[in-house]
C-alpha cells in the first residue's frame, strides 16, 4: 500500500530518545536540545532547497540539479515536508503525557491543528486535481511537438500544431477566473462559429459545453464557493508566534510544523492551478528572529516575486515547467503564424531549437507529474493519520468525547 | 493510354478538391452544414477522399515535395473537419443518462445485457457481437453490471469510422482529448442527476450528522449507479467506439472521461472515512463500509487497466479507513459509556436512560453482525491501558475462551454499563432504592440480550446467567434492605416476659412493635409505591415475594397476638391493618404513583 512514511533520510538524522517516565525534570533539559535540533533540522531543509546554496550537514544528500519551483524542486519539498512532519510527530506527541495538551497553552492551539490538517487535506485533493490539467496540457503539446518534429515542415502540420498551442494556450489563460476576455480567443481556433444541423439538446446549452469541452477539459471538483486563497489565508491567520517564556517549549516546535504545512500548501497552490487564486497571499506571517524563519523568508521572496510576474502577465502559475511551456508555446505559435512552404534554413533550426525545449519539457512532465501526485497523495495519508493521533490524544483527554447522546 | 501514375494523381486530386471543399476556415458554406448530418452518400464519399489522401501520402508516387505538402495540408485539413464532425456528434448525443438506467442495478434479477441492434453494415454488428461475447465472461461473473446504450449505434458506427481515419493519420491525441471532454460533461451532468455534490472535506466536518446520514444514504444509491451502470456503459462506449484501433486507445479514452468524476465520488466516501468519531455515527459508516465492499468487485472489473490503478486503490483505501473508523467509533463508545457521568438519580429506581441506549446500540451492533465480526479483530482493552484505576471495572477474559473479539467486546460494554450504573447506585440516598435500580437495569439488560437472538448467541448463556443472578441477587438485597426491619417488628423474641401473669408477653411492648410495625409499613407503602418496575412480571414476582414473607408473618403475629391488644383500649390504634389489607397494599408498590396517604383499613 502505498501509505507507508517516507523515513529514509529522517532516521539517519534523529534518534528518538523518548524518557517515558513522566517526570518533567529530567525531560526538560533533554526536550530543549530535542527542540534545537528539531529547529534547526527545518533550517536546514529548506536552505537546502535555496538555489546555490551549498549543503549545510555533511550527511545530506548530493545536490540534485533541480531548478527551482520545477517539479523535481517540489517533490523534493513535499519530501522536506514529510522528514518534518515526522520529526515534528516524535517530538511533539509519541511518549507525551496527553494531559499536557489539555493545559494552556497547547489546549488552544490544539483545534488550530485540527483546522489546518482539514483544509491542507482540501488543497491537496484541489493541487491533484489541478496537475490533471497540467497533464491535458502536456498531451497538446504533445501534439504539437510531434507535428514539428515530421520533416519535412509542411504547412499541415504546421496548421495542426498551431491548433493544438492556440487550445493550449487558451486554456492556460481560461485558468483564472477574471481573464474572460480570452473566451473571445477561443473562437479564433473554431473552424466555425456556430453550431448547425439537428441533434439533440439547446443550441445555447451546446455552446458552452463545447466551449468549456475544449478549452477546459475538465471542471473543478469542488464547490463554486471553495477558494484556495481564503483557505491559505485562513491556515495564515492562525499562526501565531509563541510568547517568549512559556511554561511548556512544545509551543515553539508547534508553531514551526504550522508555519510549515502553511508554506507548503502555500506554495502548492502559487504554482499549480486551482480553483480561485485571486488574491493569494504574497506574503506569510513568518518569524525573521528564528533559523528556520530565515530559510522560508528566504524562499517566501521568491515565490512571491514569481507570483507578481505571473498576475501581471496573466501567466498560469509558477511551476517552472509550465512557465516554460507557455514561453516556448507562444513562440512556437508566431512561427507558426508566420509560417510559409517551404521555410528557410535558419528559421527551421531556430524551431528546430525551441521544438527539442518544449520535447524535453513535456519529458520531464511525463516523467514527474505521476510521481508528484502519488507523493501529494502521501503527504495526504500522513496528514489524516497525524489528524487521528491528535483526536486520539484528545480522546484520551476526555476532553472532546462526545457524550451518549440520548 | 492511362498510366496507373495518371490514374493516381486524378484520385488525388478528386479527393483533395473534396476535402478543400469542406474546409471550414475558408468556405462559409462548409461552416453551415455538418457532413455527418447530410446524406449516407456524401459521408462515404468524404470518407473515401480521405482515405484517397492517406493512401497517396503512403505511397511513393508523391515523390516532388511540392505534392507532398499539398498532400500534408489536405489531410490537415481533413483531420480537422473530422475533429469537428467527431465533436458534433457527440454533442448531440450527450444527454445525461436517462432516469429509467438510474436504478441501482443488482435490484433487478434479470441479465440485462442488451442485444446489439443490427448496423447498416452487417460487418459491423458482427464486430459488436464478438465485442461483447469476449468480454461477457468478465461481466456475467457479476450480475450486477448493466450497461446501457449511451447513444444509437448509427451514432457508433460514425464515430468509430472518424475514429479509424484519424488514428490511422496519427491524429489519435486529438481524437482523445475530443471524446474525453465531450464525453466527460455528459458524466457530470449524470452526476447532477444523481444529486452527487462537489462538497470539501472542510464542508463535510462543519456539517451535522443528521445531514450527513441522508448524503451518505444518497451517496450509497448514486454510487452503485455510478459504478454498476453509468461508469460501465462509458466503458462499453469506449470499446464500441474504439476497440482494435491504435494502441489501448480505448482505455485511455475511458480514463479522460471518468478519472475525475471517478476521483470526484470516491472523495465524499473518503471525507466521511476521516471525519471526527462519534458513537452515533457507527451505524452509517457500516452502512458506507458494506456499500463499498459489495462495490468492490465491480470497481475491479470496471477499473481493471493499469492507467486506472490509483481509483482501486483509492477504493481499497476508503474501505480500510472505513474499517478503522468503525473500530475507532466502538472503542469511543465504550469510553463514553464508562464515562458517562450524569449523577441525577432517575427518579423512581427505573431503567436508565444510558442502559436503554446501550442496549438499543448493541442490539443493533448484533444486526451488523456480519460485517463487525471481520472489522473487529482484537480484544477489548483493559488493564493495559487502565492499569490499576479504580475507575474501570476488571474483567477477566480467560473463561471466554473461544468467544470472537466481537462478541468480547459487547459483552464488555455490558460489563462497564453495570459498573457505570453501579456508580449512579450510590447516588441514591436509600440502599434499597439503589438495589431496585440496578435490579432493574439488570433485568432489562437480560430481557433485551434474550429479545435478540444474534445478540444473544453473542453473549453466549454463560454470561447471561450470571447476568441472571445479578438481578436476582438485587432484589434479594433490596428485600433485605427494606423488609428486615419491617418484618424485626413481628418477631417473637422480646415480647415475652417471664414469670409474669398475662400468659408471659409484654402489652406495651406489643403495643410497640404493632405501632412500629404500622409506622415502618405505612412509610414503606408511601415511598415505594412511587417506585417502579416497568417490567410487569418481574414487579409481581416481587410482589409475591414480599407477601410470601410479609403475610404469613403478619397472619401469625396476628393470631397470637392479637387477643392481647384487642383485650386493652383502642385496639384500632394497633391493629391497624387486616391481612386482606396489606395483601391489597402490597399490590401498590412499584408502580410508580403516589396512592393515597391511608391504606385501606379493615372495616370497622
Amino acid at each position: 500500500m502505498p501509505m507507508t512514511d517516507n523515513q529514509g533520510s529522517f532516521l539517519n538524522r534523529i534518534s528518538i530518545r523518548r524518557n517515558q517516565v513522566s517526570n518533567m525534570e529530567n525531560n526538560h533539559e533533554q526536550d530543549i536540545e530535542d527542540l534545537e535540533l528539531f529547529q534547526k533540522h527545518v533550517a536546514d531543509r529548506f536552505s537546502d532547497l535555496l538555489p546555490n546554496d551549498p549543503p549545510s550537514t555533511t550527511d545530506s544528500p548530493a545536490i540534485d540539479q533541480s531548478p527551482l519551483f520545477s517539479i523535481s524542486w517540489f517533490r523534493k519539498l513535499l519530501d522536506v515536508f514529510l522528514c518534518c512532519e515526522a520529526e515534528f510527530k516524535a517530538l511533539v506527541l509519541i511518549g507525551r503525557d496527553p494531559v499536557q495538551f489539555s493545559k494552556p497553552p497547547l489546549d488552544r492551539l490544539v483545534p488550530d491543528i485540527l483546522e489546518r490538517s482539514i483544509k491542507s487535506l482540501d488543497i491537496c485533493n484541489a493541487v491533484t486535481h489541478g496537475l490533471e490539467l497540467v497533464h491535458h496540457w502536456q498531451k497538446l503539446a504533445q501534439i504539437a511537438v510531434t507535428a514539428f518534429e515530421q520533416k519535412p515542415m509542411g504547412d499541415g502540420q504546421v496548421r495542426r500544431a498551431k491548433k493544438a498551442l492556440n487550445t493550449l494556450l487558451t486554456s492556460m489563460m481560461l485558468d483564472d477566473k477574471e481573464n474572460n476576455y480570452h473566451a473571445k480567443a477561443a473562437e479564433r481556433t473554431w473552424s466555425f462559429g456556430r453550431r448547425s444541423g439537428g441533434g439533440g439538446g439547446g443550441a445555447g446549452n451546446n455552446n458552452k459545453d463545447r466551449t468549456n469541452g475544449t478549452f477546459r477539459s475538465m471542471s473543478w471538483s469542488v464547490a463554486k464557493s471553495w477558494s484556495a486563497s481564503k483557505q491559505i489565508q485562513a491556515m495564515a491567520s492562525n499562526l501565531v508566534a509563541p510568547r517568549g517564556g512559556e511554561p511548556t517549549g512544545l509551543a515553539v516546535p508547534i508553531y514551526a510544523m504550522g508555519t510549515i504545512f502553511v508554506f507548503v500548501m502555500w506554495a502548492l497552490v502559487a504554482a499549480i492551478p486551482c480553483q480561485e487564486r485571486t488574491g493569494l497571499l504574497t506574503h506569510l506571517p513568518l518569524p525573521r528572529n528564528l533559523n528556520w524563519g530565515q530559510a522560508l523568508i528566504a524562499l517566501q521572496d521568491k515565490i512571491a516575486e514569481e507570483w507578481k510576474k505571473k498576475e501581471k502577465k496573466g501567466t498560469t502559475g509558477l511551476l517552472d515547467e509550465m512557465q516554460k511551456m507557455e514561453k516556448v508555446a507562444q513562440n512556437l505559435v508566431d512561427f507558426a503564424e508566420n509560417f510559409q512552404f517551404p521555410a528557410e534554413e535558419e528559421k527551421l533550426e531556430e524551431v528546430a531549437e525551441q521544438v527539442a525545449e518544449m520535447a524535453e519539457i513535456c519529458r520531464k512532465m511525463e516523467e514527474g507529474l505521476t510521481p508528484l501526485q502519488q507523493q501529494i497523495r502521501e503527504v495526504f495519508h500522513r496528514i489524516v493519520r497525524s489528524r487521528a493521533e491528535v483526536l486520539d490524544v484528545l480522546d484520551q483527554i476526555g476532553k472532546m468525547s462526545p457524550p451518549v447522546p440520548y | 493510354m492511362e498510366s496507373p501514375e495518371k490514374n493516381d494523381a486524378v484520385a488525388f486530386e478528386s479527393a483533395e478538391k473534396i476535402i478543400l471543399r469542406w474546409d471550414s476556415t475558408v468556405s462559409e458554406e462548409a461552416r453551415e452544414k455538418m457532413i455527418f448530418n447530410g446524406d449516407r452518400h456524401e459521408i462515404d464519399r468524404y470518407l473515401e477522399a480521405v482515405d484517397e489522401i492517406q493512401r497517396s501520402m503512403e505511397s511513393t508516387t508523391l515523390s516532388v515535395s511540392d505534392d507532398h505538402d499539398k498532400a500534408n495540408t489536405a489531410i490537415q485539413i481533413a483531420m480537422a473537419r473530422l475533429e469537428d464532425e467527431f465533436r458534433n456528434i457527440l454533442i448531440a448525443h450527450t444527454n445525461a443518462i436517462e432516469a429509467e438506467s438510474l436504478t441501482d442495478p443488482s435490484l433487478s434479477e434479470e441479465d440485462c445485457r442488451d442485444t446489439p441492434r443490427a448496423g447498416d453494415d452487417d460487418s459491423f454488428s458482427k464486430e459488436l457481437e464478438k465485442q461483447e461475447s469476449s468480454t461477457s465472461s468478465s461481466y456475467r461473473s457479476t450480475n450486477s453490471i448493466r450497461e446501457v446504450d449511451l447513444m444509437p449505434s448509427e451514432a457508433i458506427y460514425d464515430l468509430r469510422c472518424i475514429a479509424e481515419r484519424m488514428i490511422s493519420a496519427g491524429y489519435l491525441r486529438e481524437c482523445i482529448q475530443v471524446y474525453g471532454s465531450v464525453r466527460k460533461s455528459a458524466v457530470d451532468s449524470s452526476f447532477r442527476k444523481l444529486g452527487i455534490e462537489k462538497l470539501s472535506i472542510g464542508d463535510i466536518q462543519r456539517l451535522d450528522w443528521e445531514t450527513l446520514e441522508a448524503k451518505i444514504r444518497r451517496w450509497i444509491r448514486a454510487a452503485k449507479v455510478c459504478v454498476r451502470t453509468l461508469f460501465a456503459s462509458e466503458k462499453k462506449l469506449c470499446e464500441q467506439i474504439f476497440e482494435g484501433l491504435g494502441t489501448a486507445t480505448d482505455d485511455a479514452c475511458f480514463m479522460e472521461t471518468i478519472k475525475g468524476p471517478a476521483i470526484q465520488l470516491f472523495n465524499f466516501a473518503e471525507a466521511i472515512s476521516i471525519s471526527r468519531r462519534s458513537p452515533e455515527k457507527l451505524f452509517k459508516i457500516l452502512d458506507l463500509h458494506d456499500a463499498l465492499s459489495d462495490l468492490l468487485t465491480d470497481i475491479e472489473i470496471v477499473f481493471e487497466s493499469k492507467s486506472s490503478e490509483s481509483i482501486r486503490v483509492q477504493a481499497v483505501e476508503i474501505l480500510s479507513r472505513l474499517g478503522e473508523a468503525a473500530r475507532g467509533i466502538l472503542s469511543e463508545f465504550e469510553n463514553a459509556v464508562l464515562r458517562e457521568p450524569s449523577r441525577v438519580p432517575v427518579p423512581g429506581g427505573t431503567i436508565h436512560p444510558l442502559t436503554r441506549y446501550v442496549m438499543n446500540y448493541i442490539s443493533l451492533i448484533s444486526d451488523y453482525k456480519q460485517t463487525m465480526v471481520e472489522l473487529i479483530v482484537s480484544k477489548p482493552s483493559t488493564g493495559s491501558r487502565y492499569s490499576s484505576d479504580p475507575n474501570t471495572p476488571d474483567m477477566d477474559f480467560s473463561e471466554l475462551e473461544g468467544q470472537t473479539p466481537l462478541a468480547l467486546h459487547l459483552i464488555w460494554i455490558i460489563v462497564i454499563l453495570q459498573f457505570n450504573l453501579d456508580g449512579k447506585s450510590k447516588h441514591y440516598k436509600d440502599t434499597s432504592l439503589a438495589h431496585l435500580f440496578m435490579m432493574n437495569n439488570v433485568h432489562y439488560i437480560v430481557e433485551k440480550i434474550k429479545g435478540s437472538p444474534e445478540l444473544r448467541e453473542m453473549i453466549g448463556d454463560d454470561y447471561l446467567r450470571k447476568l441472571t443472578g445479578k438481578f436476582r441477587q438485587a432484589a434479594v438485597n433490596y428485600q433485605r434492605a427494606t423488609w428486615v426491619r419491617v418484618l424485626h417488628c413481628l418477631r417473637d423474641e422480646g415480647l415475652h416476659v417471664s414469670g409474669s401473669f398475662s400468659s408471659g408477653v409484654s402489652k406495651s411492648a406489643l403495643r410497640e412493635r404493632f405501632k412500629a410495625f404500622n409506622a415502618l409499613f405505612e412509610e414503606v407503602h408511601r415511598t415505594q409505591s412511587v417506585w417502579l418496575i416497568p417490567d410487569t412480571q418481574l414487579k409481581e414476582e416481587l410482589q409475591i415475594s414480599i407477601s410470601e414473607k410479609l403475610i404469613p408473618a403478619y397472619r401469625s403475629f396476628l393470631g397470637r397476638f392479637r387477643s392481647h391488644i384487642e383485650s386493652g383500649r383502642h385496639p384500632e390504634n394497633y391493629i391497624k391493618y387486616s391481612v386482606e389489607d396489606l395483601e391489597n397494599a402490597v399490590l401498590d408498590f412499584f408502580e410508580g404513583y403516589a396512592v393515597s396517604q391511608h391504606l385501606r383499613r379493615r372495616s370497622q
